[in-house]
């Protein structure tokens, strides 16, 4: 019986994400199963990397697959992919998750990122004495106190491997608008990871951090 | 290129984005020529790589393997799971439809079987309703009919819509009574003292029913049946106020 199951299972793994939504939605268990395993991946990766709580991306990972169960039939293909979908509705609960812990902090000023913002081009390399695996954990602090609405463009882009149009689909806005948030939240990472300068350092790394004119 | 031109494309130069080759190439030229340019370019390129490790370390995570079986869990404990395939969607509105038409059926064959017994009486009732009505009729109903000038004695022969009442009727008994009574067949009333016909009619009275040896036809002129001789016959004394017999007539 395991084998039939298996073996139906391999034969749904055919099957495009559209369709199995649709099986899924007639009652087909399988289906739901098999678009599951194909995109639980994300949507976990996607609440972590938001969150940066194990316990908040398993929850969020589970309420948008029983939002699919209940609401499944609003999707529409016209619209985007049922990933996209599945990463919109993963924004929302997360969001919602962050909101309702106290850990997503209002969105700042923008005056505030470009005084960060312009601090960046300096001859200081964030990275380089770092080992990888401090690398890694540097640029996930780094990821996590990034602003939301940036937070979510460098995920989604950076992290994600998501394009810039399905990005846009996504959070709902124009692709334009993804390209200024992914390279203003670039930005704000550098400036994050940058370690703090030496008292004797400020002075030059002031003056360094004058725009060339070449 | 200058470098604010070069700002707007360093991110795309660094993550190996798709642009235009003539930018692309201005864009390094810039870097080549320009120091602080280049470490942005630097910096770049190494948010690059650290974001690229943090994603191919993330890259194996899943979520744990019991979500999988709650959501399973979920989805068969639905109430509004929809059957899988269509053949046994169909084969569900099949039972559907062949259930309500037995209940129709049912409920059909069950309404005529229940309204049988009060459909007889009516329709024999309706059939017999120029007969008379003799037990029935009360005194003051016998005496309505008398005092009618130019109606026809003959009950047989008037009709009587007023007595007949659907919902006594509906009860067997009532029909079996109403049956009995509708097939008697009578005479006309016969004087039985030189009153004239008239003053029948005016003064009223009260009927009773008697019965008589069938010989007593012959005394009022009426054919008797030699066979049935032995035989009574029923009858009707029409007493007047002063308890006398004014008139009489037989009742079959």
């Amino acid at each position: 019986m395991t084998t039939g199951l298996n073996r139906r299972m391999k034969l749904k793994s055919d099957v495009n994400d559209n369709e199995l939504l649709r099986l899924m939605l007639a009652g087909d268990e399988e289906a739901l199963s098999v678009l599951y395993r194909r995109r639980q991946g994300s949507v976990y990766r996607f609440a972590l990397q938001m969150s940066g709580s194990r316990s908040i991306a398993e929850d969020v990972t589970q309420e948008v697959f029983l939002f699919l169960m209940r609401e499944g039939h609003i999707f529409d293909a016209s619209k985007g992919t049922v990933g996209a979908f599945l990463l919109g509705v993963a924004r929302v609960y997360v969001r919602r998750r962050l909101r309702a812990e106290h850990r997503l902090e209002p969105l700042g000023d923008d005056s505030d990122d470009d005084d960060l913002f312009m601090q960046v081009t300096t001859d200081v390399c964030p990275l380089e004495d770092l080992t990888r695996a401090e690398t890694i954990d540097s640029v996930r602090k780094a990821v996590l106190s990034l602003p939301p609405k940036y937070r979510e463009v460098v995920v989604l882009c950076e992290l994600q491997d998501v394009s810039y149009g399905e990005t846009a689909e996504i959070l709902g806005c124009a692709i334009g608008t993804v390209r200024s948030r992914l390279h203003r939240g670039r930005a704000l990472l550098l400036a994050k990871l940058r370690p703090a300068p030496d008292v004797e350092e400020t002075g030059a790394a002031t003056v360094k951090s004058a725009r060339c004119f070449a | 290129m200058n470098c604010q031109r070069f700002e707007t494309v360093v991110s795309e130069l660094a993550r190996g984005q798709m642009m235009a080759a003539e930018q692309r190439s201005e864009a390094l030229e810039h870097s080549d020529v320009c120091d602080d340019c280049a470490a942005r370019l630097s910096d770049e390129q190494m948010l690059t790589l650290g974001l690229q490790s943090l994603a191919s370390e993330m890259e194996s995570l899943e979520a744990p393997r019991e979500i999988e079986a709650k959501l399973l869990a979920a989805f068969r404990a639905r109430e509004v799971v929809v059957p899988i395939t269509r053949r046994r969607s169909s084969s569900r509105y099949w039972l559907a439809a062949i259930a309500a038409m037995l209940l129709i059926a049912i409920s059909v064959v069950v309404f005529r079987w229940s309204n049988r017994p009060a459909d007889a009486p009516r329709q024999a009732v309706k059939q017999d309703q120029p007969q008379p009505q003799i037990n029935d009729k009360s005194n003051e109903q016998l005496a309505q009919d008398v005092e009618k000038p130019g109606v026809d004695d003959s009950l047989p022969q008037r009709p009587k819509p007023r007595r007949v009442h659907p919902v006594s009727l509906r009860r067997p008994d009532n029909a079996a009574v109403a049956n009995h009574v509708t097939k008697e067949i009578a005479t006309d009333f016969i004087p039985l003292s030189y009153m004239s016909a008239a003053s029948l009619q005016q003064e009223g009275g009260q009927i009773i029913r008697v019965q008589l040896p069938r010989s007593a036809l012959a005394n009022f002129g009426l054919p008797v049946n030699m066979d049935r001789y032995n035989e009574k016959v029923k009858a009707d004394v029409l007493y007047g106020v002063d308890g006398m017999a004014r008139a009489i007539r037989f009742v079959q």
